[in-house]
């Protein structure tokens, strides 16, 4: 089958699984479990992360983030262990992100580990922490643990850089996590004080020359699809239509968008 | 043995009794009504909420005690300021001085009397009654007490030095008389009431058992927080340091709101204990902290996640922070050691402190330092005050039509130093003293304040492009604060902070003002525009008419920026801050009240 094919398939099928679990008023745990289009599946997934949170064990978490049965499943597993690991001690956070868990279960530990990395000191006067967090950025042992350094670095560097700068590191930088931070912190910049019309932000989250203006231009874009009169079935609608297609960024903020109108 | 158990069961029970107590059974005649979302209120634009929750905020410092009157610095007072009320307030949304514990209070027509009309059957925290004789105690036994250690003395100091005299003129009046008028006598009067049940024992004037000085250390860190009582909408519940401060609702609150339910909404306040600002920043990003005070530089991060994490964060350019930014020039520099003699002429040329006012780019300084969230400052009374020189009137819009503004103008700075013959004498490019001696100063800041070391070098690249060379030297702030009250900095950059009353400044602008660092020895010595500002600060509290009393301090302040000149002020950053959605009221957040910072403490709810 082409691939034209089997997209259109998806789109098909997706639209039974949507209009089929609209229909029923399904809740959010079925749309994240049957859910064909990933990026319905995946919101459903973030909406439900609290409610994961506070019924089930840190065990069946783990378990789910892992095992789950879509990526619906698994994104509220690893969403909601993000919200039990915080209370975890820096040892434990630090040895989840560098260990051999599956990457689901590190990315949970990413954002709980900010509060350590930009609070880490050191005795030797040299020591300069955004030094400390560039390094590990480029050299860590994981994927989740560099991109967490890449993470405090921006969020460290965020009194000295400017737009300019963020967008020419989202670009260029010495490894893809910083990249990746760097347009992140960029897409603030995309809302406030150098603001981008939505349409130069579809423009950028689908044909951004880089991961990180393309995710700078993701973020940005779906704050202001929050902030708009769609509905959940609108953003459902344009993912059905766009499955597939476009860029995994420019999904990604519709399916941002519609996390946001399920967890409602 | 068992009648024993039986009576100390008794006892018990009625201590428990004692310890928690239970509230108003109805609301009282007395209480306050806050109305919320009532239109043609000052509080329109809020809500009616509803009770229960808790609501999580910041800090980086320790509480140092819970004593208020002894207090000097916020991170006690954040805490005691929602454990207690003065007998008047000012409103959370207009500033305007607005009835507290007093319900109501006439002027006397010669404004040297005012008679409070107490609220009646209000109660303490702990369900004693509150009545004239906690007003009485907390002004004669507390702040006009020689033996207590308290700030607020100065603030109710008269111009002829007397203090008001208090007294009681039945359980609910309290009657107050000045020697002389003295305009904020109100504001004066809004200091906390303290309660005498429970703080009278450490008084030595009251209980000669105690050595004097002992209410000193009343309420300190070590006091169970079982004995702390208070009037306000929060009482300290417990303390874990470096961990957080918890309060819990005072059952015995006398504001409501316009259903007629008791206020504050929240269960709980709690302050988390936090390493850092950053670390502050993190945790609302998390969703572990309700609202948070922000900085420019924050602005960016939280504004992409503002959408998808449900919160707002308020930026208004135009609304600036109450408080002031400047660069001091020490007229003194070198007095006391009989150096620094070609610098101190210089710094005391009133041209050459106008030549660096025009030296300070404050529009670069906004655009590079602050995100645009900053505007420039021309006065020592802050922006938000009613009596801004940049008024039209008393409380009216801000124009700047008479503010003194020094515009950056780089031909003006070098046409005000030629003409104090500060040129260049060698042609090296930088102008030198008459002597030939190159003109080279000092400029601090304390290191680590990145915007601060920002409009150092600002104004040290903007001087260099004149040929006067300002070399900029961050230093320790502790170093900093010793080297302004030791008068031994030459130029440096710091900050004050603000209200609406210009006479909280008397202690910096008064030429023999404790915080007078740009020019000590005017308290011996003061030049004609020092003795005119006195005069104006003292012609400033001695008339009741606000109208009269802002010409006054309009020209107090345009003396102030265009003769004196001591301070040459820079920028002053907006008002920015962040709070959850789920936080009802948190949009009549404002400088001068915040849900997390205190004055909307307890008419915020969660929705």
């Amino acid at each position: 089958m082409k691939l034209t094919g089997l997209r259109a398939l998806v789109v098909v099928m997706s639209s039974i699984a949507l209009l089929s679990v609209i229909g029923l008023g399904a809740n959010l745990e079925s749309i994240a479990s049957n859910e064909l289009v990933p990026e319905i599946s995946a919101a459903a997934g973030m909406a439900l992360a609290d409610s994961y949170a506070a019924t089930m064990t840190e065990a069946e978490l783990e378990a789910l983030a892992v095992d789950g049965r879509t990526i619906g499943l698994r994104t509220a597993a690893s969403g909601a262990l993000a919200i039990l690991y915080r209370d975890k001690t820096e040892d434990e956070i630090m040895a989840i992100l560098k260990g051999d868990a599956d990457p689901m279960i590190r990315a949970a530990a990413i954002e709980p580990a900010q509060v350590y990395l930009v609070s880490v000191t050191s005795d030797d006067e040299d020591f300069k922490l955004t030094d400390y967090l560039k390094d590990i950025a480029i050299n860590g042992e994981t994927h989740e643990m560099r991109l967490a350094a890449a993470k405090a670095y921006y969020f460290m560097s965020r009194k000295s850089l400017k737009a300019a700068d963020l967008e020419e590191q989202a670009v260029t930088n010495d490894s893809d996590e910083l990249a990746y931070a760097a347009g992140e912190a960029l897409s603030g910049f995309y809302l406030s004080f150098n603001p981008k019309t939505q349409a130069e932000l579809e423009d950028l989250a689908i044909n951004g020359s880089s991961e990180g203006l393309r995710v700078a231009g993701e973020i940005a874009l779906s704050s202001l699809l929050i902030k708009s009169d769609l509905t959940a079935l609108d953003f459902e609608t344009t993912l059905l239509s766009i499955a597939g297609t476009k860029s995994a960024e420019y999904r990604g903020a519709y399916k941002i968008a519609l996390a946001n109108r399920y967890a409602q | 043995m068992k009648k024993t158990v039986l009576v100390l069961l008794g006892l018990l029970l009625v201590f428990s009794a004692l310890a928690i107590a239970q509230g108003y059974e109805t609301m009282p005649a007395d209480a306050k009504i806050i109305p919320l979302g009532q239109a043609d209120t000052p509080y329109a634009d809020a809500q009616p909420g509803v009770r229960g929750g808790i609501f999580y905020c910041a800090t980086i410092s320790n509480p140092k005690k819970w004593n208020d009157v002894t207090a000097h610095e916020t991170s006690t007072t954040q805490y005691t300021g929602l454990m207690l009320e003065g007998l008047i307030s000012t409103n959370p949304v207009t500033v305007a001085i607005e009835p507290e514990l007093a319900k109501s209070w006439d002027v006397s027509e010669d404004g040297l009397t005012i008679t409070f009309h107490l609220r009646q059957g209000l109660k303490w925290s702990d369900g004693e009654p509150f009545t004239a004789d906690d007003v009485i105690f907390s002004f004669n036994d507390l702040y006009l007490n020689e033996d207590v250690e308290t700030d607020t003395r100065d603030i109710l100091v008269l111009p002829d030095d007397s203090y008001p005299v208090v007294t009681k003129i039945d359980d609910y009046t309290v009657q107050v008389t000045t020697s002389v008028v003295f305009r904020p006598i109100l504001n004066s009067m809004g200091a906390n009431i303290l309660p005498k049940h429970a703080l009278a024992q450490y008084v030595h004037k009251l209980n000669p058992d105690v050595p004097v000085g002992t209410f000193n250390s009343a309420w300190g860190l070590d006091t169970d927080p079982s004995e702390l009582v208070g009037m306000g909408p929060f009482i300290v519940e417990s303390y874990t340091p470096d961990q957080n401060v918890t309060m819990r609702r005072n059952p015995y609150y006398y504001h409501y709101d316009p259903n007629g339910v008791q206020l504050p909404y929240f269960d709980k306040y709690v302050v988390l204990t936090v390493a850092s600002q950053d670390v502050s920043l993190l945790k609302f990003r998390n969703g572990e902290l309700d609202a948070l005070g922000i900085r420019a530089a924050d602005v960016p991060i939280l504004k992409s996640e503002e959408a998808q994490k449900g919160f707002t964060v308020l930026v208004n350019p135009d609304l600036p922070n109450y408080g002031t930014s400047w660069i001091g020039i020490n007229e003194d520099i070198g007095l006391a050691e009989g150096t620094h003699d070609n610098e101190r002429a210089l710094f005391r040329t009133r041209d050459f402190r106008a030549a660096l006012a025009h030296l300070v780019d404050k529009q670069a300084i906004i655009d590079s330092l602050y995100n645009g969230l900053a505007v420039p400052q021309w006065s020592p009374v802050s922006y938000l005050s009613p009596f801004y020189a940049g008024r039209d009137y008393y409380g009216g819009p801000v124009t700047e039509k008479d503010a003194v503004i020094f515009e950056y103008s780089l031909d003006k700075a070098a046409e005000l130093l030629d003409g104090i013959g500060i040129v260049d004498r060698d042609g090296d490019g930088w102008r030198d003293y008459e002597d030939g001696t190159r003109v080279e100063i000092e400029l601090n800041t304390n290191a680590g304040n990145t915007v601060r070391e920002g409009i150092c070098l600002i104004v040290a690249d903007r001087a260099a492009k004149i040929g006067l060379k300002l070399n900029f030297v961050p230093v320790d702030f502790n170093t900093l604060v010793n080297k302004l009250f030791a008068s031994t900095g030459e130029l440096i950059i710091l900050g004050l902070t603000g209200g609406p009353e210009p006479n909280n400044g008397a202690n910096v602008y008064k030429s023999d003002g404790g915080l007078h660092f740009w020019h000590y020895s005017a308290a011996d010595n003061p030049t004609e525009v020092e003795k005119k500002i006195d005069e104006l600060l003292d012609a400033g509290v001695s008339t009741l008419d606000n109208d009269k009393a802002f010409e006054i301090y309009k020209e107090y302040q345009i003396t102030l920026a265009k003769d004196d000149l001591g301070l040459v002020y820079t920028v002053n950053s907006a008002f920015t801050y962040a709070y959850y959605n789920k936080v009802g009221n948190g949009n009549l957040s404002s400088p001068v009240a915040t849900p997390g910072g205190g004055g909307l403490a307890d008419i915020c709810y969660f929705k």
